[in-house]
Parts: C-alpha cells; sequence; structure tokens
C-alpha cells in the first residue's frame, strides 16, 4: 500500500549551512587565494591613498587654479603648478581621437564580421589583436617618423580651406585657424596629429570589443530582418546598431580610459606647451598630462615633483571613472561575460 | 476578426531572378573600376594632391557611380546599401593602411639596423654617429628579459591566486576584488611609475635619499601593477571555461576544496593560464614610462637587477628616437623590430595554446 | 572481495526544505530509504527532485543562495550537524551525475583511483581497487587493456559506467544517480540498470529517473514528486514501486504514470 504525503505541516528554522572548511589544507588554501587577493585592494588604495597624501600640499596651495590654470614655473620661492592646458589637452586629443577612430572601428568590425570572407576576416582579426598589443613606444616611433610627416600635408591643406570668404562676409573657421591669427611655419606637434596617434591606438580595442559584440549578435535577428526585405543598410541602422550600441560604446570609453593614459607615443608627437589650446587643433600647441608628468619628473624640484602626483592623481581619478562606467556598460551589454 | 483583407497592400515588386542578370555584373565591376581610373586620370592630367584627389575626387565618384548602379539594379533600397557598403570599406581601408603601415615601416626600416651583432653586442663606445656595424641591442634584450621576468615571477602566481580567488572560492571580498583589478587595468602606466619612483627613489619623500637609486627591481615593482589586472582577467576567464561538472565530481567523490582544485580544475585550466602568462608578459614587454622612471640607463650589460644601472629595449628605444643622425634612428628602428618580434612571439604562442583548448573543449562536448 | 559491506547504511530525510535566494522550492520532503534498497525519484521536470537528491549528500550548498531546513539522517545521525564536515559527508554517500564527467587530463586508470588521491586515501593495492570497481561498474572486460589510454577517449555509456566505477572505488554506504542514463543509448542504459541491480546488494541506491520503465525495471520503492502552480516541490506519493505504478492512491500519480501530463 502506497501512503499519501502530507506535506502541509510546519516548516522548520532554516539552518545555517557552514561555508567555512574543516580541513586545514582548505582553510590554508582559502587564506592564500584570499591574501592574494587582498594585494589588488591594498594596492589600489595605497595608490591613491599615497598620490593623495602627497598631493595634499598641492592642492592647498594652488587651490582650484590646479585645475584650471595654465602657468607652470618651478623657481624656488615662485611656484606655480597648474595643470589646466595639459588637462584640456588630454580631453581634447582623446575627442579627437574618437572622432577618427570610433567610425574606423565600426567600419572594421562591421567589414570583418559581416562582409569579408572566412580567410580575410581570420587574418584581420589576428593583425588587429597583434595591434592592441602593440606597445606604445613602437606606435610612437612609427608616429614620429611616418605619421608626421603624413599628416602634417594633411593639416596644410585643410589649413588652407581655414578663412572662408563670401561676397558679403569672410571668417576664419576657429577649428582650423591658428590662434590671433599666427601663421604657421610648421604643422607638427599638433594636437591633430596625437589625435591621430590616439586613433590608431585606439582602433584595435574598440573593433575587437565591437567585432565580438557582433559576432555574439543574433544571425536569426538579422536573417529575419533580411528576410522581410529588409536592405543590408537598413538593416545596420535599425537592427545591428541598436542592438549593439551599449557595447559599443563600453568599448569606446575602454579606448578612451588608454587614450587618456597613453604617454609616450603622445610625448613625441605633440608639442607640450603650458598654454591653453581650446580648439586650434593645426596648432603646434597642446598639452598632456601623462606627457607632461614623463617631461617634467626628471629635473623636479621636490615642489614640482608633488604638483605632478597631484596630475598623475588627477588622471587616474578620471580613468578610473571611465573604465568604471565602460565595465559597467560592457557587462550589460555582454552578460555572458560575466555570471 | 471575421473577414480579413489579404489586399491591404500590394505585393512588392521584386523580381529576385532578375539580379545575377549578366548585364548587372558588368555594371557593377564599371562601378568598382571606371571612378578610381577616372580619379587617377583626373589626378595626373590636372596635377591635384593625391589626398585631395582621394577625398573630392574619388570618392565622390565612387558614390556616384555605387549609388546609381545600385539604385538602377535594386531600386530605392539599393541606394543606401551602396552608401553603407562604400563607407565600410572606405573606413576600413583606412584601418588596414594605418595598421599595416605600423607593421610594414617597423620591419622595413628594422630590418636594416639588423645583425648578429645588433643582437648580441651591447652599447659600450657607442655615438650616435657610429656605424652600424657596431653596438647593438644585446644588454637592453638582457635587461629586458631580467626585469619582465622578475616581475613575472611574482604577478603570475599573483594574478592567478586572484582568478582562484575569483572563481573557485565563495569568499565576500568578490566582487570588490574583481572591480578593483578592472580599476587597476585603467591605471595609466606613466602614474605607476611616478607611483614606485615617489614611494622608494624620489628623496623629497620620507627619507632624505630616498630608499633607493634608480634599479632593475624598482622597475619591475613598476611594471607589476600593469601585469597583475591581464594575468588576473585572462586566468580567471580560463578558469570559468572549466566546467562545473568537473568541480562537482570532485566534490561527489569526498575532495577537499584544495585537492579537487589542484588535480582536477588546475590540470584541466592549464593551456589557458599559460596563455595568461604568456599575454601578461606582451602586456608589459613594450611599456616605456615606468622604466624610464624608474630605472637608469646603461650602456653597458649590467646582469645584476638588483643595483645599477639597466638598459631595457624600450628605453633604448626611447633614448635614440628622437636622435638627429640616420644611424641612431636607424638604432631605434631595429630596437623597435626587436620587440615586436617578441610580442609576436608571445602572441603566437598564445594563439596556438588557446586553440589547442578550444579544440579540446570541443572534442568533450 | 571481502571488504566490501554486504549490508548498507539507511537513509532518512526528515521535513526537508530548500530555498534558492528567497523562492521556495522543495516542502516538507520526509523519505526513508532502507538498507540495500533502490529508491527511484520520479515527477515532472523542474519538481525538484534533483535537487532534493543533491540536498542528500551536501552538494546543494555549493550552490550559492541555496537555503535548507529539515534533517537528513544517516544511521539516524544527522548529516547537518554543526559538527559534521560535508566533504565528510560526501566519502560516505557518492554521486554520479546526468552528464558523464571523467576527469579530462587522467587515463582510464587514474579516474577510478582519482577519489582516493583527491581524499589523500591510503594503504590500497591500486591494481586490486581499478580491477574491483570496474568489474562492479560491468566495464572491466572493456578497457583491461587499455587502462591507460586517456578517460575522454571511452563512448559515452562507458563514461558513465567509468564514473560509476570512480563512485565505488571509495565503497560508499549510499549511491546517490542523478539521472545516470539520460544521455546514454539504450544498450548502454541496460547495462547501467543491471548495475544498480547488482550493486542494490552492497549499498543503497537513490536514483532520479525520467523514465517510468527503467524506475520499474530497477526500483524497490518509488517516491513522486510535484510541484504544482508555483508551488514548492514536495512528494506526492511513496511507496512500493508495485503500488506506485500499478495501485495509485493519488489521481495525479495515476495520470503521470500512465504518461498523462509532465
Amino acid at each position: 500500500m502506497t501512503q499519501l504525503q502530507d506535506s502541509s505541516g510546519d516548516i522548520p528554522p532554516r539552518r545555517q549551512l557552514r561555508t567555512k572548511p574543516f580541513s586545514r589544507a582548505d582553510r590554508v588554501f582559502y587564506g592564500v587565494t584570499k591574501g592574494a587577493s587582498s594585494i589588488s585592494i591594498i594596492l589600489v588604495s595605497a595608490i591613491l591613498l599615497f598620490l593623495f597624501s602627497q598631493s595634499f600640499s598641492t592642492f592647498q596651495t594652488q587651490g582650484l587654479d590646479f585645475i584650471t590654470g595654465s602657468q607652470w614655473n618651478n623657481t624656488k620661492g615662485e611656484e606655480v603648478f597648474q595643470i589646466g592646458p595639459m588637462l584640456w589637452g588630454s580631453v581634447l586629443i582623446s575627442i579627437l581621437g574618437i572622432i577618427g577612430g570610433v567610425p574606423m572601428a565600426i567600419a572594421a568590425a562591421y567589414f570583418i564580421e559581416f562582409m569579408a570572407p572566412k580567410s580575410i576576416a581570420k587574418v584581420a582579426t589576428v593583425l588587429i589583436d597583434l595591434l592592441a598589443a602593440m606597445p606604445s613606444i613602437v606606435i610612437g616611433l612609427w608616429g614620429l617618423y611616418v605619421l608626421t610627416p603624413v599628416v602634417s600635408h594633411w593639416s596644410e591643406l585643410l589649413y588652407t580651406m581655414h578663412h572662408v570668404e563670401l561676397g558679403f562676409a569672410s571668417f576664419d573657421i576657429p577649428l582650423l585657424s591658428m590662434a590671433n591669427g599666427k601663421d604657421p611655419n610648421t604643422f607638427g606637434g599638433t594636437p591633430f596629429i596625437a589625435g591621430w596617434i590616439v586613433a590608431v591606438m585606439i582602433v584595435p580595442i574598440i573593433t575587437s570589443v565591437t567585432r565580438e559584440i557582433f559576432s555574439q549578435m543574433d544571425r536569426d535577428l538579422i536573417n529575419s530582418a533580411l528576410a522581410l526585405g529588409g536592405s543590408r543598410s537598413s538593416v545596420f541602422m535599425r537592427v545591428i546598431l541598436p542592438t549593439a550600441s551599449g557595447g559599443v560604446t563600453g568599448g569606446v570609453l575602454l579606448g578612451l580610459g588608454r587614450a587618456l593614459g597613453e604617454t609616450v607615443a603622445i610625448f613625441y608627437v605633440l608639442n607640450l606647451v603650458s598654454d591653453i589650446n581650446w580648439f586650434n587643433i593645426l596648432e603646434s600647441k597642446g598639452g598632456s598630462i601623462a606627457s607632461l608628468v614623463l617631461q617634467k619628473f626628471g629635473e623636479g624640484t621636490s615642489e614640482e615633483v608633488k604638483a605632478l602626483m597631484a596630475a598623475g592623481l588627477v588622471l587616474f581619478v578620471i580613468t578610473l571613472l571611465v573604465n568604471w562606467l565602460a565595465a559597467v556598460i560592457v557587462n550589460r551589454a555582454q552578460p555572458w561575460r560575466k555570471i | 476578426m471575421s473577414e480579413l483583407d489579404l489586399s491591404a497592400l500590394p505585393r512588392p515588386k521584386s523580381q529576385p531572378w532578375q539580379v545575377r542578370n549578366p548585364k548587372n555584373t558588368w555594371l557593377i565591376a564599371a562601378a568598382s573600376v571606371l571612378p578610381m581610373v577616372l580619379a587617377v586620370i583626373i589626378t595626373l592630367v590636372a596635377s591635384i594632391d593625391p589626398t585631395v584627389a582621394t577625398i573630392l575626387v574619388f570618392l565622390p565618384l565612387q558614390i556616384i557611380a555605387t549609388v546609381s548602379v545600385g539604385q538602377y539594379i535594386y531600386g530605392k533600397k539599393g541606394r543606401g546599401d551602396a552608401i553603407l557598403v562604400i563607407f565600410t570599406i572606405f573606413f576600413s581601408t583606412l584601418v588596414g593602411v594605418l595598421l599595416v603601415s605600423v607593421m610594414f615601416s617597423v620591419v622595413v626600416n628594422g630590418i636594416r639596423a639588423m645583425s648578429p651583432q645588433f643582437i648580441s653586442q651591447n652599447n659600450v663606445y657607442i655615438s650616435p654617429t657610429t656605424s652600424l656595424a657596431y653596438g647593438g641591442v644585446g644588454h637592453a634584450v638582457l635587461g629586458t628579459v631580467l626585469i619582465v621576468g622578475l616581475t613575472t615571477l611574482f604577478t603570475i602566481p599573483l594574478g592567478i591566486l586572484i582568478a582562484v580567488y575569483l572563481t573557485e572560492t565563495r569568499g565576500r571580498m568578490r566582487s570588490t576584488v574583481r572591480t578593483l583589478v578592472q580599476a587597476m587595468s585603467g591605471l595609466p602606466s606613466v602614474v605607476s611609475g611616478l607611483f614606485i619612483f615617489a614611494l622608494l627613489i624620489s628623496p623629497n619623500f620620507g627619507n632624505a635619499t630616498g630608499f633607493t637609486q634608480q634599479a632593475g627591481w624598482v622597475g619591475s615593482i613598476a611594471l607589476f601593477p600593469l601585469m597583475l589586472p591581464t594575468v588576473a582577467r585572462i586566468a580567471e576567464e580560463a578558469l570559468r571555461l572549466v566546467p562545473q561538472e568537473l568541480r562537482n565530481g570532485a566534490y561527489a567523490l569526498g575532495a577537499p576544496a584544495f585537492k579537487a582544485f589542484w588535480q582536477v580544475t588546475l590540470p584541466a585550466a592549464r593551456s589557458g593560464l599559460i596563455t595568461a602568462a604568456l599575454l601578461g608578459v606582451a602586456r608589459i614587454i613594450g611599456e616605456t614610462a615606468p622604466l624610464i622612471l624608474t630605472t637608469a640607463p646603461a650602456n653597458n650589460t649590467n646582469l645584476n637587477v638588483f643595483e645599477g644601472s639597466i638598459a631595457t629595449l624600450p628605453t633604448y628605444l626611447y633614448s635614440y628616437i628622437s636622435q638627429a643622425q640616420a644611424t641612431s634612428q636607424q638604432r631605434a628602428w631595429g630596437a623597435a623590430l626587436v620587440i615586436l618580434i617578441l610580442v609576436f612571439v608571445l602572441f603566437s604562442l598564445a594563439r596556438v595554446l588557446g586553440s589547442a583548448k578550444s579544440t579540446k573543449a570541443k572534442k568533450r562536448k | 572481495m571481502e571488504n566490501i559491506a554486504t549490508s548498507a547504511s539507511h537513509l532518512r530525510s526528515e521535513d526537508v526544505n530548500v530555498w534558492f535566494g528567497e523562492r521556495h522550492v522543495l516542502k516538507n520532503v520526509s523519505l526513508n530509504f532502507p538498507g540495500n534498497q533502490v529508491t527511484a525519484l520520479i515527477g515532472p521536470s523542474g519538481c525538484g527532485k534533483s535537487t532534493f537528491l543533491r540536498t542528500l549528500n551536501r552538494m546543494h550548498e555549493l550552490i550559492p543562495s541555496a537555503g535548507f531546513a529539515g534533517r537528513v539522517l544517516l544511521d539516524d545521525k544527522d548529516i547537518y550537524g554543526a559538527e559534521v564536515d560535508p566533504v565528510d559527508v560526501r566519502l560516505n554517500i557518492g554521486m554520479v551525475f546526468q552528464k558523464p564527467n571523467p576527469f579530462p587530463t587522467m587515463s582510464i586508470r587514474e579516474n577510478v583511483l582519482s577519489g582516493l588521491k583527491l581524499t589523500g586515501r591510503r594503504g590500497y593495492v591500486a591494481e586490486e581497487v581499478v580491477e574491483t570497481s570496474l568489474r562492479r561498474a560491468s566495464i572491466w572486460s572493456e578497457v583491461k587493456d587499455r587502462l591507460n589510454d586517456p578517460a575522454l577517449s571511452l563512448s559515452g555509456g562507458q563514461q558513465q559506467r567509468l564514473c560509476i566505477a570512480r563512485s565505488l572505488a571509495m565503497n560508499p554506504e549510499v549511491l546517490l544517480m542523478d539521472e545516470p542514463c539520460s544521455a546514454l543509448d539504450p544498450g548502454s542504459t541496460r547495462r547501467i540498470e543491471e548495475t544498480i541491480t547488482e550493486l542494490s546488494d552492497s549499498m543503497t541506491i537513490v536514483i532520479v529517473t525520467h523514465n517510468m520503465q527503467q524506475a520499474q525495471r530497477v526500483s524497490h520503492q518509488t517516491a513522486f514528486f510535484l510541484s504544482e502552480d508555483g508551488n514548492p516541490g514536495r512528494v506526492v506519493e511513496f511507496g512500493k514501486t508495485d503500488d506506485v505504478f500499478n495501485n495509485p492512491v493519488d489521481p495525479r500519480t495515476n495520470d503521470y504514470v500512465n504518461g498523462h501530463f509532465g
């Protein structure tokens, strides 16, 4: 005879499930991994705390002008340290790099994933991954001797268009002209060139993130859109881009994080001047916090090194924010990356 | 829903069988070739600058040609497609040209400097004008191997342990650790160098002389925060790829966590962990800014990472990059080629291991 | 083979409740698994029978957010007691999974011995353990000439019997089997069923299965699990296999075993 089960009775209280291991080997094992992991916590907080404690006096003496002002003087007794032009320069170069890099990266990802034959796509993927691993000093070398002459030439051509003459009025296009109508004798060392360098450095990153997102996209979705009579372009604009936009934005931010912290490559192709250059991208005058550190640390006085640490702290905090935002967006767009 | 009007929309007037019309094939071919030929002729005849010609002559011609052919063959939807295709190919070509240009110039310029003695000799008695027949990067290769090797020695175990903590334990700090590792990957390399420089070398903090002089090991430490996140992230992915069923199989036999990890999970993830190590090394092998701040450049061969000035490939390249003399610039290209080769070798090894792993995983299914 | 016990322990669950996070998935399951008996757990997918099986050797708590209430008694001793190491529980209560999971980096021989190695057991004769375990899992004749081949070179059915042999090498009191034949062909299934019948001479077996015929062929008693309308899963009917299949009390049991739903 079978019995019917009565489970309508009271539910017993929940029991504590022990999560700590019993054996000593396991305790040591967990302890060691936990210790190693706390190193990451210690390291990041140590960097932040140390930079902050060392640069505190700079923030105190320079005040808000440290961020907004544009003087740099290390003479003893009359020290002024202000990173306005460098901060803005880093941002400007990164914006230029993204304007140039994003269309290139999306096009390349689209080409690899949806247009190219398998064999070409494979080679292109390897090439792009390899370039993502290219040390920035090699890019700097190439930028100095190969890219600079070419882009200088482009700059010269662009500069010829800076003055617009209409019948009734004439004006300068701010982006393409020089501050105070200064006449150019060189087109090297401009934010325009540095922007190109940044574009070259972030294209592989954005391409590989974008390509990965494209490749994970539901082929059925695309095929059904095509089956409904959609054209390639409408599928791209209405299906592919909206679906992938989150991940692509994350990839762009990852690239931006790298662009902001880029040091040696920009150091060689940019003329660092401690005078703010808002939008005259063809003028041989620009700024970059990371390059500033490299330029000044060697002969730096103690006050100056502190100021550099303050600059480094500002840079780190900005890249932290950008990377954090990128991680949030990428993780939301690509849930399979994380469990 | 008694009556359904099936004639609400006219049927689309597409005729798919006409797409492969041979006439259309000729049109497409013409649209692909003619603008280029036309643009070259115009450029040569009017002697316009090639850049200007590309943007102002070739591109408009190409757009007109492709769009009209697309319109003719496919109707309205052909127009949009034509523009999409042109822009994709234009920008992809631009990417290709830039990326190939980087490789090409490093290889072509670097090979001129390359010779057995360039790899083996050091930089003593070499002036900026010395012929390329003398001197080389031997000391810098050794320095890079030593400094990167020292970093690797303590970063790989730590990185893997962090990955183990993230995947194999149920520790409470996991999300914090993951966030911080991610944060660390955004640390600008120059800030890492500056941090170690100020902490250990600069005489301005703590004691009057600084804790130590610039030396190889200080460089190794400055590279640590840059390598750690790469190793930890890739190792975490490798451990995640080990199926949970294997761990469960070990636990069900009564294995303690440590043994299950050591004898089951670790061997299954081995190739992925080696990949993590290789890509970690590739990440820092060309890192320049931290080494400029923390090591002193040397011309002689120094095998002691714990004392004295020591050369590395990136700092060697850094010192020659902006010299005016042609031979010095060629030395820089030569060093760049050596770095490129090292990165390429590390990368290929990682790829070979990675693909071996994925075929094994397929077999298991 | 003198060290193989012929009388096995009995296992009992009392008011077992399971939560995943705040979701209550099993309610007050009380079952008795007498020694040397085979008990089949049947029921539609998602009724919590596999989850219940995992509570019997404390594999359940490896899932984060898992909650538990009630008691599981092995020979009247609570395996969830505060001083009980889950690792030791799993030494006595082995488990075979739905998908064969031999360790891919080990050979056939190493797989059989893996449990002993993983638990640091000493004082055994490796050759004897390998042969005995493989024989009891009825796979010895197929693999005896290729013991050093990688485990993944075996077919799916052989891999599953290797996994059974791996558990048997530990000589557990109780063997839990979670749909061990669901990924296998009919031939392998039949061989594993024979193995189960032979094994019940020396151990207590609990098997989750979707296959009604299999439950009737191998088990002495059967428990029918059901989870209705989002309510937590529970046992509707429990008793001798013959009675559950041929003379069920609850109409839902009757519908299920006759294939009317699930």
